[in-house]
Parts: C-alpha cells; sequence; structure tokens
C-alpha cells in the first residue's frame, strides 16, 4: 500500500478545511532500472526509485495543487495545507470523508494488477544484458554500413493510489517495459539514422512479439536504407502512410485538437463541431486506454477513472471530445478516463491513450499502385500540432517516392505539414493492414506512454517539405 | 500561503552526500549529488485562476565506478540509511556494466560563486502576488490589441534550487549553490479573417523585480496578431529570416553535433572538421555557463567542474567541442564544464550552457534592409522529428512573414524550411545584434539571423 487510509483520510479533511468541493490525493511509488549498450558496451546500469504524492483541491473551476516527495505525515499535512489556502479563504465546516469502506471496516478495496507470465522488475540483470547484446549483434550483422548502436532498455512499476473526498479509493500496479534501438550508417561521409521501440504495459513477453534481434533490424534497416536516399521533394503530392503511421498522424492532426482543455478555452479547430462529418467517411478513429498490453493501457487514468473504448470518428462524424474529471464535470457529462499525468509532481490533464484509425476495406498494395505520383511514408517521426487552428508538421523517419504506382527512390528529410481537419478529409483510401506505434508524448512539459495505430492510409494531397523544389 | 524550504526537518543535502563519501570502499570512486527545490507555478485564464500549484522535492543520485565500470542509483528523498543502500544498489550495477577508460571522477575543486544567481528578495514574494502578476499578465495579454482576446495560456512560475556534491575525488567535505528563477509566458490567441493564429512569449529573470510582463504580453499577443490572413507560400529556393527564438531552435538542433561525446562516438556531422570552415564568417558560437542572467548559469556542472566559457567556432571556423569528465578523458582532453544532469535521476552527459550565436552590431532592422525580399520565420515546429544532429538534416514546419522591400509583410502558415544543418552554417550572411536567450534544452540563445537560401515548402 502506498499509504494508509487513515493518513489519507486527515489530508483530505485539511485539503477541504477552506471550503473546497472536492479533495484529492495522487500518490504514486516508482521502481525503475534500466540499462544502456552504446558504441558496443554496456556503460550504464542504473536503479532508481522515486515516490511522492500530490494533494488537489477543486474550487470552483480553479484547481490548487501541492505536491512534495516526502511521504510522512507532517509533509503531506503541509501539502494539503498549501493547497487548501490556495482554493480558498472561506473556513468551511468540517467535512468528514469516508474512503470505499474504510470507515467501518478498515478495508479497502484490492489495487488493481496486470498480471504478466514474466514481471520484467524479477528478471536477473544478466539476462537484461544479453538483450541489449542481441539487438547490437543484430544491428551490426544488417549491414558493413552500420556505424553506431545504442540500445535502451527500461523496465518500470509504478505503483498508484488515487483516493478523493467523495470516497473513491483506487490503487493500480503497472508494469512497464521498453526497447529503443537507435541505429546510425554511414557512408562516403554521408550519416543517416534508424530507431524503433516497441514497448508494453506488460512484462517480458514483449520480447516473444517484438525480439530484441527483430527490433534492432528494423532499425538498422531504416538507417541504411535511408543512405541511398535522394533529397526529398517540396511540394503538394499524394502521400501514403504506412502501417502504423496514420496513427501518429490522427494522433497529431487531431487527437489534440479533441482533448477537452483545448476544447474548454475555445482554442481548437474542433471546438463546437460534435456531430459533424469532418473526416472522410472512410475515417473511423478510437482512443482506447483498454487494449490488453498495450503501451498506452491504463486500467484507470490518473484521477481513477476506469479507462474507455471511446468512439472519436465514426465514418467521418465527429463523436466525442476526450475528458479529464475537471473539464467532464464543466460540461456536465461523464469522464471519458483520459485525465492523465506523468507523475504525482504534475496536475492531471486530458491525454490520449492508444489512438487508433480502424482498418479499413483497401488492399495496401492497391492503394500504392493506385497512386500516379506521390511519397511513401513508411516510418514517421513524432510530430507536432497548435490545437488552436490545426496546422501539424511530422517529420518522416523513412519514406519513398511513389512514381507510376511502384515505390521507387527512398528520399531523405521529408516532413509533412498540414492542417487537422483538412487533412482527415483528404483521405481517400484506408487499408486493411493495422500496426500500432508506440511513443511518448508531451503536452505542457509532461511525458506519458501513448499508443498510436492504422493501416495503411493515403491522403489526396499534401504538402511536402523537403530540400529539392 | 506557506512555502517552507524544501529540507525541513530533514538531514541537509551536504550531509546527504556524506553519508555515499563514508560508504565508499576502497578502490572505489564514488560521487553524490543532491538536488533539492520549490516551485510556484499560477496559470490564469478569462480573469480567473485557472490552477495553484506549490511543489517541493528532493533526490540524491549516487555514481560508483569500480574498475572502470560504472553503477548509479537514486532515490527520491531518502533518509540516510537509504543514500548507504544507494552506495550499495549502484555497485552492484556497476557488475553488469563493461569497463570503460572514460569512466572517471574529476577532481572538485571550489568554483567561484556566481553574483546575484540567488535573489533573497525572491524568497520574500507571497503568493497572492504572485497570483496577482499572473491575472495582470492575462489581463494585458487580452487588452492590448482588438484581435487577441484569449490566451491558450498564461503562466507566472517561480523556482528556488540547491544543489550539494560531494566525490571521492576530493578533498573531503562537499561543493554547493543556489539559485532562484523565476518566469511569465503567454502564449495568445488572435482571431480574425476566418483564421486562429497563436503567439508565444517569455521573460525569465532571478527575481520578480527583473521580470517585465508587459513586455511578455505585447509581444505574445503582436506575434499572434501579425499573422492573421497567413496563405500557403509557393515552394521555392528563398533568403530566410530567423527571427532570434527560430534561430535558437535551430542551434537546440545543431548542440547535438557539438557534443564531444557524439563525436566519439561516431554521431556527429562536425566530427572531423575542426580548425576547418564549418560556417560563414559571420558565424561565432560561444558557450558560456558563467554568463550573468542566462537561462543554465551556474558555478559548476553536474559533476561539480567550475563551468566557463568556451568558443566552438569562430568566424565559421571549428575550434572544439563540448566536454564532460567521461568525453574529457577518451580524447586526453580537460572538461570544458558541461557535464549535464537533468536531475538527481541522471547520470551526468554532455549538454551545452547558454550556447549562442554571438550577435553583431546591426539592428535587426538593417538585417532585414539586407535581406530585401525573403521569407521571415518566427516559430518553427515538428524540430524533434524533422531536424536531426546526426544526419545533418533540418526540414520543420514554420510560420511568419513575408518580407518585402525590406520590411516584414504578408503573413504566413502551413509552410516548411529545409536545408541541413551545415548548409545552414555555410549560408548565414549576416546576425543581428538582438541576441536573446530561450529556455530550450537549459538555454541557448541567438539573434536574429538572415540564411542566403533555404528551400521554402509550400503549394
Amino acid at each position: 500500500m502506498v499509504l494508509e487510509p487513515e493518513l489519507v483520510q486527515r489530508v483530505l479533511r485539511v485539503a477541504l478545511g477552506t471550503g473546497g468541493r472536492l479533495a484529492e490525493v495522487f500518490a504514486e511509488d516508482r521502481t525503475t532500472t534500466s540499462l544502456r549498450l552504446d558504441d558496443g558496451r554496456v556503460e550504464e546500469v542504473v536503479a532508481g526509485r522515486d515516490r511522492g504524492a500530490g494533494v488537489r483541491v477543486f474550487h470552483g473551476d480553479t484547481q490548487a495543487y501541492a505536491h512534495t516527495n516526502r511521504m510522512d505525515e507532517a509533509a503531506l499535512v503541509r501539502a494539503a495545507e498549501a493547497a487548501a489556502s490556495a482554493a480558498g479563504t472561506r473556513t468551511g465546516s468540517v467535512r468528514v470523508v469516508d474512503l470505499a469502506g474504510a470507515s467501518s471496516t478498515g478495508d479497502v478495496p484490492d489495487p488493481i494488477t496486470h498480471p504478466v507470465p514474466e514481471p520484467a522488475d524479477g528478471v536477473a540483470r544478466d539476462r537484461k544484458v544479453a538483450w541489449l547484446r542481441e539487438a547490437d549483434d543484430a544491428a551490426r550483422a544488417v549491414a558493413p554500413t552500420v556505424r553506431q548502436v545504442a540500445v535502451a532498455y527500461f523496465d518500470t512499476r509504478q505503483r498508484v493510489l488515487i483516493a478523493d473526498s467523495d470516497g473513491s479509493w483506487v490503487e493500480e500496479d503497472r508494469p512497464r517495459i521498453r526497447l529503443f534501438v537507435s541505429v546510425v550508417a554511414g557512408r562516403d561521409g554521408v550519416m543517416q539514422t534508424g530507431s524503433h521501440g516497441p514497448a508494453s504495459m506488460g512484462g517480458t513477453e514483449l520480447f516473444q512479439r517484438h525480439p530484441p534481434a527483430a527490433t534492432a533490424e528494423r532499425a538498422a534497416r531504416q538507417a541504411v536504407t535511408m543512405l541511398d536516399g535522394i533529397p526529398a521533394p517540396a511540394a503538394e503530392m499524394a502521400v501514403v502512410i504506412g502501417p502504423g503511421g496514420g496513427g501518429v498522424l490522427f494522433h497529431e492532426a487531431c487527437g489534440h485538437g479533441l482533448e477537452a482543455d483545448h476544447i474548454q478555452k475555445d482554442a481548437s479547430v474542433f471546438a463546437g463541431r460534435l456531430g459533424d462529418r469532418l473526416a472522410s467517411p472512410l475515417v473511423n478513429g478510437v482512443d482506447d486506454g483498454t487494449v490488453p498490453g498495450a503501451w498506452g493501457s491504463l486500467a484507470v487514468d490518473d484521477e481513477g477513472a476506469p479507462t474507455h473504448r471511446t468512439v472519436l470518428f465514426e465514418e467521418g462524424v465527429l463523436v466525442s471530445y476526450l475528458y479529464d474529471r475537471l473539464r467532464a464535470e464543466h460540461d456536465g457529462v461523464p469522464t471519458t478516463g483520459n485525465g492523465r499525468r506523468q507523475s504525482h509532481a504534475h496536475l492531471p490533464i486530458p491525454r490520449m491513450t492508444n489512438s487508433y484509425i480502424l482498418a479499413g476495406d483497401a488492399d495496401p498494395e492497391g492503394v500504392i499502385a493506385d497512386t500516379p505520383r506521390g511519397l511513401y511514408a513508411r516510418t514517421l517521426g513524432g510530430g507536432q500540432v497548435n490545437p488552436a487552428n490545426g496546422d501539424f508538421v511530422f517529420g518522416v523517419a523513412e519514406g519513398y517516392l511513389i512514381e507510376d504506382g511502384r515505390i521507387t527512390s527512398p528520399v531523405r528529410g521529408a516532413n509533412l505539414i498540414g492542417n487537422g481537419p483538412a487533412i482527415l478529409a483528404a483521405i481517400d483510401a484506408v487499408a486493411t493492414d493495422f500496426e500500432t506505434w508506440d511513443g511518448v508524448c508531451g503536452k505542457e512539459g509532461q511525458g506519458v506512454p501513448v499508443g498510436a495505430g492504422s493501416p495503411t492510409i493515403r491522403i489526396a494531397r499534401m504538402t511536402v517539405g523537403g530540400t529539392d523544389a | 500561503m506557506r512555502e517552507r524550504p524544501a529540507g525541513s526537518g530533514r538531514p541537509d543535502l551536504p550531509e546527504l552526500c556524506a553519508v555515499a563519501m563514508a560508504e565508499a570502499a576502497g578502490g572505489e570512486a564514488v560521487e553524490a549529488f543532491a538536488q533539492e527545490d520549490t516551485h510556484v507555478q499560477v496559470r490564469a485564464r478569462a480573469g480567473e485562476v485557472e490552477s495553484l500549484s506549490f511543489s517541493e522535492s528532493r533526490g540524491v543520485g549516487v555514481r560508483v565506478i569500480v574498475d572502470e565500470r560504472l553503477g548509479y542509483a537514486y532515490a527520491a528523498d531518502p533518509e540516510p540509511a537509504e543514500v548507504a543502500e544507494l552506495v550499495r544498489v549502484a555497485r552492484e550495477g556497476a557488475r553488469f556494466a563493461e569497463p570503460d577508460p572514460g569512466n572517471v571522477l574529476v577532481r572538485i575543486g571550489p568554483a567561484d560563486p556566481i553574483a546575484g544567481l540567488f535573489d533573497e528578495a525572491q524568497a520574500t514574494v507571497t503568493t497572492d502576488r504572485k497570483v496577482a502578476v499572473a491575472l495582470e499578465l492575462e489581463r494585458l495579454a487580452t487588452s492590448r490589441r482588438p484581435e487577441v482576446r484569449k490566451v491558450e495560456s498564461v503562466g507566472y512560475g517561480d523556482a528556488r534550487s540547491r544543489v550539494a556534491m560531494a566525490s571521492t575525488a576530493m578533498d573531503g567535505g562537499s561543493v554547493e549553490f543556489s539559485r532562484t528563477d523565476c518566469w511569465a509566458s503567454a502564449t495568445c490567441l488572435a482571431e480574425g479573417e476566418g483564421q486562429t493564429e497563436s503567439g508565444w512569449s517569455f521573460g525569465l529573470a532571478r527575481g520578480l523585480a527583473g521580470l517585465d510582463v508587459a513586455a511578455v504580453a505585447d509581444e505574445a499577443a503582436d506575434r499572434a496578431a501579425r499573422l492573421l490572413g497567413g496563405r500557403k507560400p509557393a515552394s521555392a529556393r528563398l533568403p530566410v529570416v530567423l527571427d532570434p527564438a527560430a534561430a535558437a531552435a535551430f542551434l537546440s538542433v545543431l548542440s547535438g553535433a557539438l557534443s564531444a561525446e557524439a563525436v566519439q562516438k561516431g554521431r556527429s556531422p562536425l566530427a572531423t572538421l575542426v580548425g576547418q570552415a564549418v560556417g560563414s564568417d559571420a558565424v561565432t558560437l560561444v558557450d558560456d555557463g558563467r554568463l550573468e542572467g542566462a537561462p543554465a548559469t551556474a558555478p559548476f556542472d553536474g559533476e561539480g567542474v567550475a563551468t566557463g566559457r568556451t568558443t566552438l567556432v569562430e568566424g565559421g571556423v571549428l575550434r572544439g567541442f563540448l566536454h564532460n569528465a567521461y568525453t574529457a578523458a577518451r580524447a586526453g582532453a580537460g572538461s570544458t564544464g558541461n557535464a549535464g544532469r537533468g536531475s538527481y535521476r541522471s547520470v551526468p552527459g554532455v549538454a551545452p550552457t547558454n550556447l549562442h550565436l554571438s550577435p553583431s552590431d546591426q539592428d535587426a532592422e538593417a538585417l532585414l534592409r539586407r535581406a530585401g525580399r525573403a521569407v521571415y520565420v518566427q516559430d518553427v515546429s515538428g524540430l524533434h522529428s524533422g531536424a536531426s544532429s546526426i544526419s545533418g538534416v533540418f526540414s520543420v514546419g514554420a510560420t511568419g512573414l513575408r518580407v518585402e522591400g525590406g520590411a516584414l509583410g504578408a503573413p504566413l502558415r502551413e509552410m516548411t524550411i529545409a536545408s541541413t544543418l551545415l548548409d545552414v552554417l555555410g549560408a548565414i550572411v549576416a546576425v543581428a545584434s538582438d541576441l536573446r536567450f530561450f529556455p530550450f534544452g537549459a538555454g541557448l540563445g541567438a539573434p536574429t539571423v538572415l540564411v542566403g537560401e533555404m528551400t521554402v515548402g509550400g503549394t
């Protein structure tokens, strides 16, 4: 147990002392092991433990938050006092705080766990070293032009407790694991990079789905292939995005704009557009925090609400926004379970979990064959969006020209730029070959694990920014 | 309102460092890095406080080197006994790492303090005053121009932080410093002509007295409003003027290639070019961890080495790279005091400190007149995916304005600018006098820059 129920009750009572309408405690205890191989050597072995708690008080639409990484009663009470004093000055009547059954029986619900065949935190270090070696060897075996390989591995267990003055008490034990391989290939003074980093909410079964060698080979092939790249064009053209990558586009082009904080600030191009057909009728999009084992999955969000499969677009029609507790209360709707925070040191805000464009009917090879001229973006790097107007950009990590319906030369330095609603409307093919992509999404300085997914999709026309004008 | 120091009632940071030193076994090099800070952040919107956060945190990270093998362990707010345990855990981890002659601890000596780094007056500023500053910033930001009536975010924040370090490579005791920072930021939304555009500004100072809130409000509002009505340009190769924020964003990519670690591990396109021209003669790049008032200023770096001034590129000629103790040992050079450390959780890497492009004495207006017809870039996006310090690709999204007849003209949106790091450096025609620092990474600075040619992508 991260904190004792009696202590949490006392802290919540203090937090409500100035008349706040709701108080919440978020506490976490996180252990992390990370290893890094670079330049052929296992160079870092790191073990860490982080813990801390934050007390939040709601006072109207204002949130006051105080957090500490000290877990003793004095520090927690002081945090509660700070949050309370910021939330209001009125002396409220003393409110009794009952936590889910704790007042009568002293019991609280058991933590939610994610049972995995083999939790990573129990695995001996020499096996973890062997995964690094396997990846390094596999990447270097791809081609003599592979110059440098870095392999980063980590596993973490985050135990969270979220309790509030309405009596909710939820604990979740979240195991996560990731292996990330970065490769540099070089030839004749040209250097190109490739990377791949599958990840999971789970344990070592990740490596049955994604063996370290396979991850390394994909990263190395990308780098080696790009050595033959020609400068990317700068022009408007059809763009086919490979499986998985369309999910990254969906995340940037519209996912952020659907987060209810942007909507309520009227700082989103999607504000006031529920029920409108904004995307092509081929687009069915969801945010799904319940996918077993997926990197962006959680049983409950960081406000203790169960995660959901939330339909965002149904045949192109905008169906829902993504809510956390504060914004859901403001709109008088249930939260969608998207209130997430990087750690106890951050206020929760609406965030995506796993955002997917669902598979369609088109044959992926047919989509390419049907494209006379365009760009094939096999793998996308991350992207960035301005939610206020929907303008977004992302880099193409592995891209090729499409000429006469065939994938031809690899291209370097391609960048895609567009406007969210316009691009969603311009999707004219959605194929059957769904894949996922794992990443870390940054918003307001907070990084959280997110999944993205899609089949091959085509955008009829968008701007490719390269150096070849 | 309460704001007590994070450490009250707890073992002091040097005391925790001493526990780690006492736990060191013979033949081991042990280093302890202890950190504590308190933050206050206020966000305002529509005349109200949107959120108010207080935080306190402390932690210790311990590096143990045994037979050239490195282990690391950290913990949030450890008791003394837990610090001793960190040494044992790091020692255990070191068994699984491989020996590397670069794993050394440098001798830590006293570093000269930096005047004004800790603003005593800031410690007495009340929370009410901070709330008032955030509300005033929001009021100003939404009342200066008719097109700007709302903000995406407006905030005031401050931090008080302290670092203490000890190492078996020093003669007992510990070194430490404290600093204060406060900042104001605004992202305004301008609406009109069927468009919404955003504009950002940021002010940073040691204390509230040094913050010019009105200037932040004006700049954010102006930058949003002047983009309204923007159109996508035709794709072409054109001269490009990077405003200081866009130029600093370019430097954030380039800085990766100036790290000796990238050089040693085959990840820098500059690796073999020391002594050669890597840019035009207008390019002088300096890293200065002691620059008063700049964001990354500190008396010593993440492994206790005194910070300093390093000229990396002089008149276009590459002079050297940024080093920490590891890269210095591998290169047979001296550390430049650039061991970067995100927090007590991280093993020191190499990081720039106030890396900046040296300004000239001509103002930005003169630079625009010289440009004649060009694209002026005020914001870039997608840096983390569209630019690489390894391949040298620089291909990012941009917003800005046309430059016509030597002056700013019609707004532009949804465009890209693309080149390579070396091509941009080589094509820099001139830099202006308006050097500004930004909180990108630990802190980077640039003036307005005229680049002779880049590819602008649009229709």
